[in-house]
């Protein structure tokens, strides 16, 4: 109960981390970024190549990694999400393919077979009969850290409120003098280094390898569909939930763990198209 | 302090405004008044640099031509449009607040202005505006605008659907904004008795043309326009 409770909880905060990159950018830009995975799969690598391969200081890996992860996000809005501004479907469309040709990269640099990342802090504590690494208890606490920051950045700045603005009302926006184009960015940025930061964790959880970002993406999707677009508490609270089923399930059997996490989105499309929470603004 | 000359607005290949003039003084309260689809809205959000324009915006000498919609804010041009555009989720405080978002260093000023002219405001301060009134918005709306510390303010139809005893509410906001804070206004109205009671003059725009213009008293006088927008 206790070792549910406990790998739940771990779980949950980095399912939220990662789907928090995923729904802002859908709230602020309206893009169904289904290249997400692609920040996740730099930032494991990115961690991998600055820790492992060049031997810098872990945390050092994590913040490369975050740091990249926020370029590629601008890159991807200046030279691609601008440019065919108001054509969502070819966005998503030329995202995903860049996805994959990232995918590809990876392979040529670093070969298909999987790698162990080594814990970013080395470690075991044993509750009740399970093992808990401390890796992946940090990994929680700064996936945690990093939520509520963004909670207040958004709720109390101004960059923040604009950001809300943005995805409220565009024209309300601009009215109020916000240049769209530069929220844009931060936010883009912002998603990047989320996306990035939980591929280091979440290949650091499970393995890293080229094609560890579909999981994930998975993930995100799931949670957005039923938390509801844009809702950083809805964001939260349904990451938990999916995390939670994914722990209890594969405890009881571990080949279903992903079947109920689609058993629930297809319910919550049927039953509550817009999600349980349900609006398309960040809030 | 307004100067607009010969001012096109284009959506796509349709024209909607054709060589629009108009002048403001500083501290005037000006009415732009019109019928439906006639063009008053799209002459403000040119202004704003919202739409396709040829032709030139001047603000106190200043030309506003070409720049962005968030630099034209940053020049002292306040917008009050005629949906209001609030962030319906947010609070009616935060609404403010991101009206403020060019004039950051003037927020506990124009806060209290904002509160002092629309007292309900402060106390519906953590209401959702999703949740407020028509009148209630239109407050909103006015005050996220002046929360930019603007020296011209542009209010888009600031009577429509709300009950006579609002609308004058309005208009005493308005004037106490001319007398007390020295700003001008442009007023884009339908109703143009309440524009007229306002306004010191008028241009009335028809399908996309200034039509005529004069004082306020010389057009309450000419019959056919007193027939076109008076109903009497
Ligand atoms: N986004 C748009 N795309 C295409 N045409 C538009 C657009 N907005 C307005 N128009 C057209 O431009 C003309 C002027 O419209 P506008 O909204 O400026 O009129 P208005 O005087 O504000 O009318 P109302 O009193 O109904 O608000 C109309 O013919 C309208 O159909
Ligand atoms: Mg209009």
């Amino acid at each position: 109960m206790l070792q549910i409770l406990i790998q739940g909880l771990l779980l949950s905060g980095l399912y939220a981390l990662i789907a928090m990159g995923f729904t802002l950018i859908f709230s602020v830009g309206r893009v169904l970024n289904l290249a997400y995975g692609a920040y996740l799969l730099i930032g494991g690598y990115a961690y991998f190549y600055f820790s492992q391969q060049l031997g810098l200081p872990k945390i050092a890996g994590v913040m490369l990694a975050g740091v990249l992860g926020c370029v590629l996000g601008l890159l991807k809005y200046q030279l691609l999400v601008k440019r065919v501004q108001g054509v969502h479907s070819a966005v998503e469309i030329a995202t995903l393919i860049l996805a994959v040709v990232l995918q590809s990269a990876v392979v040529l640099i670093f070969g298909d077979s999987s790698k162990i990342l080594l814990p970013i802090v080395p470690g075991v504590e044993r509750v009740a009969s399970a093992a808990i690494p401390y890796s992946n208890l940090v990994a929680t606490i700064i996936s945690w850290a990093i939520l509520i920051g963004l909670y207040f950045f958004v709720r109390l700045t101004h960059t923040g409120r604009a950001m809300q603005a943005v995805s409220m009302d565009a024209k309300g926006a601009a009215i109020s003098g916000i240049d769209a184009n530069r929220i844009n960015m931060i936010t883009w940025g912002i998603s990047g280094t989320l996306g990035a930061i939980g591929g280091v964790f979440f290949a650091s959880y499970t393995q890293l390898y080229p094609g560890m970002w579909v999981a994930p993406l998975i993930i995100a999707v799931a949670v957005v569909i039923v938390g509801g677009i844009g809702s950083i508490i809805g964001t939260l609270v349904v990451a938990h939930i999916v995390g939670f089923m994914e722990i209890i399930v594969s405890s009881w059997n571990p080949e279903l763990r992903g079947v109920f996490t689609m058993l629930l989105i297809i319910l919550v499309l049927v039953l509550r198209p817009r999600g349980l929470f349900g609006r398309e603004e960040i809030h | 302090m307004l100067e607009i000359q010969g001012l096109s607005a284009f959506y796509g290949r349709a024209q909607a405004l054709f060589d629009v003039s108009l002048r403001a003084e500083k501290g005037e309260i000006i009415a732009v008044i019109g019928a439906n689809g006639a063009g008053k809205s799209t002459l403000f959000d040119s202004v704003l640099g919202l739409t396709k324009t040829t032709g030139a915006v001047r603000l106190e000498g200043q030309d506003l031509t070409g720049q962005g919609s968030s630099e034209i804010v940053r020049r002292g041009v306040g917008y009050a449009p005629e949906r209001f555009n609030l962030f319906p989720y947010m609070t009616v405080r935060d609404n403010l607040l991101v009206g403020a978002y060019t004039a950051r260093g003037d927020i506990e000023t124009n806060l209290e202005m904002v509160h002092a002219l629309f007292p309900r405001l402060a106390e519906r301060a953590g209401q959702e505006t999703s949740t407020q009134s028509g009148g209630e918005r239109q407050m909103v709306s006015l005050g996220r605008a002046l929360m930019g510390s603007p020296r011209l303010l542009l209010v888009d139809e600031p009577t429509i659907g709300l009950a006579p005893k609002v609308c004058d509410e309005i208009a005493v906001v308005l004037r106490r904004l001319r007398d007390e804070f020295g700003l001008t206004v442009v007023i884009a109205e339908q109703n143009a008795n309440f524009a007229l009671s306002l306004a010191s003059r008028v241009y009335v725009l028809e399908s996309g043309r200034i039509t005529a213009e004069g004082t306020a008293e010389s057009l309450a006088k000419d019959e056919a326009l007193a027939a076109a927008y008076f109903g009497h």
